[in-house]
């Protein structure tokens, strides 16, 4: 059996910053199923990294203290013979795969293991099989939407047959479906292979009856605290419904909208205005091409019918002048940002926003402290952790407020209370400002009852969900 | 796209382009120019690859060629008729040469090639590897980079470096990301791995590569024809 433990951690990232954690004891038991919780920023993922021996090699310094493998200093055991025994699953799905197909991904971690080539087959079969992803085999993983890409980067760390997987927010990009079926999985690896899993997730909810341990880290946390189970049970809360209201007129709409992703059909004949002064959820399964429908929206992926502002084409627009009626918050936070440090970031903003009026210096300073973002605004905007990405991101397209605005995934990595000051802030810039702002969100718990209504992408259909369950074609 | 089909294995035709490329340089003979050029033509032709795809490279060069040999013409010494003509035709002597190995074999190929065969290092084959593999990506992030300034109310023009820092920003990010993941993964530096495919290198192709080198250099530097 493998014991994977951190003994009285004390890292840093840089001489001049506090240290993430003092003298932090954690052991991992073994056959466990694991959550780790905690605000955003507070160290999930430093210290998965740190468990799974990639810190301090990639970054930052020990300055007390060590993790070790069965007895032995993780940072000192060479990564094929650590990954057979701990492996990790990334925050970021795209950015985990060297390779070009399903099937040479699988290929490439395993030959890093040395194994004989006909093993090498038998477990990448094995693994696919054992996930349902036989399909996915030859494809190609730029193809794959985030949900599929995780379940890619899971069906390799089962093939190198890893015994202790660690997950840093692996459902930042994945649907409500995708993710339960991604915990079923873990799941059951846990109860038929004895796996041992850590998972590092803001949300608790949907892990009752399956997370055997609870764990929570506070910001610069001395120790990691283990609360009782039954906290879980309490997250587990009923689904509330979009607090559905009659939609307001609007300037941005489209008129038989049609996309598609190469040979595979997204959407069909859809038509639909964005509402002013309301804000909605754009829902759908993995894959169905939300993020794809606000690109074309953007003006950056190719589509068939037409996109309009107040009636006129948005063909007819020049880009630049489209781009200052339509913003966007990326899905990846390292697109969005054009200054280096936060504190420019939504300087820039202020300086260019459409209303000045609204957002005074006082207003911005209000909403960097409720989103917690005040001691962080002279970092660099790359160096912040996934949750302050997010808030960062959100807050500097608020400031911009341009009449449209579409947020791909903004909440991803939020924790409980981040997550209620960015719809406060959102709620209130929609109504003062008569903003259309539509969002994309897999995670649902806190989210819906903030939306005045929601589209449903299914099946190349855009429907607009109603409040008794009717459905009516957008 | 069709599977590319080379007659001569990978790394032996890049150690032929290499030891043939670097002696060229040097080389004063029109005539060995032109043998190159027609050897190489043959040898395309053989491995049947995309007649349309040749036909715009070569012409596409054929400014290049042109300029070379034009401006040895004119403000060239000594016999200008003889050094424009060796620049004219070096330029398709190279682009030849390099179209022998490039039109006829995919980088994935090439690069396991030179892995296995002259020891390429796994780190350079794999990092290079994933970044052709996102070379689709680039493009998209380019838009995306673009557009993220515009709804800030900023333009970034081809020429700006501020463009350039974000693009490389943004692939430094990348590479760290993967470069956990693939550790992660197992990948270690300097130490063995599986080889899953083979590529046959036959060692009378070896000799060939020999004899070819060889003899260039001694028709270049010994007999040197006109």
């Amino acid at each position: 059996m493998t014991v994977l433990s951190a003994d009285q951690l004390t890292f840093s990232y840089d001489d001049q910053k506090p240290a993430v954690f003092k003298k932090l004891d954690f052991k991992i038991e073994n056959g466990t199923f694991g959550l780790l919780t905690g605000p955003s920023g507070c160290g999930k993922s430093t210290l998965f990294k740190l468990l799974a021996g990639l810190y301090p090699q990639y970054g930052g310094q020990l300055l007390t203290g060590k993790v070790t493998l069965d007895g032995q200093n993780i940072a000192e055991i060479v990564p094929f013979a650590r990954a057979g025994k701990v492996a990790m699953l990334f925050q970021n799905p795209s950015r985990q795969f060297a390779m070009r197909t399903v099937q040479e991904q699988l290929q490439f971690a395993l030959e890093n293991l040395q194994l004989s080539p006909i093993e090498i087959r038998q477990r990448i079969s094995a693994a696919l099989t054992e996930l349902k992803l036989e399909k996915f085999r030859s494809r190609q993983l730029t193809t794959l939407s985030g949900g599929e890409q995780q379940r890619i980067a899971l069906a390799t760390i089962l093939a190198m047959d890893s015994e202790i997987i660690l997950l840093d927010e692996p459902f930042a990009n994945v649907d409500p479906h995708g993710r339960q079926q991604l915990l079923a999985d873990l799941k059951k690896l846990q109860q038929t292979r004895h796996k041992t899993i850590l998972i590092a997730d803001h949300d608790p909810s949907g892990y009752a009856g399956i997370a055997d341990r609870l764990y929570h880290l506070s910001v610069h946390a001395e120790q990691i605290e283990r609360l009782p189970l039954k906290n879980l049970q309490l997250a587990a809360t009923t689904n509330v419904a979009v607090n559905y209201q009659s939609l307001n007129k609007g300037s941005l709409a489209w008129q038989q909208l049609q996309l598609a992703i190469g040979p595979r059909k997204l959407l069909t004949g859809s038509n639909f205005t964005l509402p002013e002064g309301q804000l909605g959820l754009l829902s759908g399964a993995n894959g169905t091409g939300k993020s794809t429908l606000f690109a074309a929206i953007c003006q950056q992926h190719d589509y068939q019918g037409s996109i309009t502002f107040q009636q006129k084409s948005a063909q007819k627009f020049k880009l630049k002048r489209w781009a200052d009626l339509v913003g966007i918050v990326f899905q990846n936070s390292s697109d969005q940002f054009i200054s280096l440090k936060a504190a420019s970031e939504i300087n820039l903003s202020a300086k260019a926003s459409h209303h000045p009026e609204y957002w005074t210096q006082t207003r911005i300073d209000q909403a960097i402290t409720s989103l917690n973002l005040k001691n962080v605004l002279d970092q660099v905007c790359y160096q912040l952790s996934g949750g302050q990405q997010k808030k960062l991101q959100l807050l500097s397209m608020l400031v911009m407020a341009p009449p449209v605005l579409l947020l791909d995934e903004p909440f991803a990595g939020l924790d409980a209370e981040s997550l209620a000051a960015a719809l406060a802030l959102i709620k209130q810039a929609t109504k003062a400002l008569q903003l259309s702002i539509l969002i994309i969100s897999h995670q649902r718990l806190g989210v819906v009852e903030t939306m005045d209504y929601e589209l449903q992408l299914s099946q190349q259909q855009l429907t607009l969900l109603q409040k008794d369950g009717e459905q009516k074609d957008a | 796209m069709p599977k590319k089909k080379h007659l001569l294995n990978t790394a032996v035709m890049t150690v032929i382009m290499l030891g043939i490329g670097l002696p060229l340089s040097f080389s004063l003979s029109v005539k060995l120019n032109l043998l190159i050029c027609l050897l190489a033509i043959f040898y395309l032709i053989a491995c049947r690859v995309s007649f349309k795809t040749a036909i715009i490279v070569l012409l596409v060069a054929f400014p290049l060629a042109l300029g070379s040999w034009w401006s040895f013409l004119v403000f060239g010494t000594g016999d200008r008729w003889h050094t424009a003509w060796i620049y004219g035709t070096r330029v398709y002597a190279y682009l030849l040469l390099g179209m022998t190995v490039t039109m006829t074999t995919s980088v994935k190929e090439l690069l396991f090639s030179l892995e296995e065969h002259l020891h390429l290092s796994a780190t350079f084959v794999y990092g290079l590897l994933a970044a052709f593999n996102l070379l689709g990506r680039i493009k998209q992030e380019y838009r995306q980079i673009q557009y993220s300034a515009l709804i800030r109310g900023q333009v970034y023009h081809l020429w700006q470096p501020g463009l350039y820092l974000r693009i490389i920003l943004t692939a430094l990010n990348w590479s760290g990301d993967l470069a956990e993941a693939m550790t992660s993964q197992g990948f270690s530096e300097g130490e063995p791995r599986t080889q899953m495919q083979h590529d046959p290198l036959p060692v009378w192709q070896w000799g060939l590569a020999v004899i070819l080198i060889l003899s260039y250099c001694w028709a270049a530097f010994i007999i040197r024809p006109w």
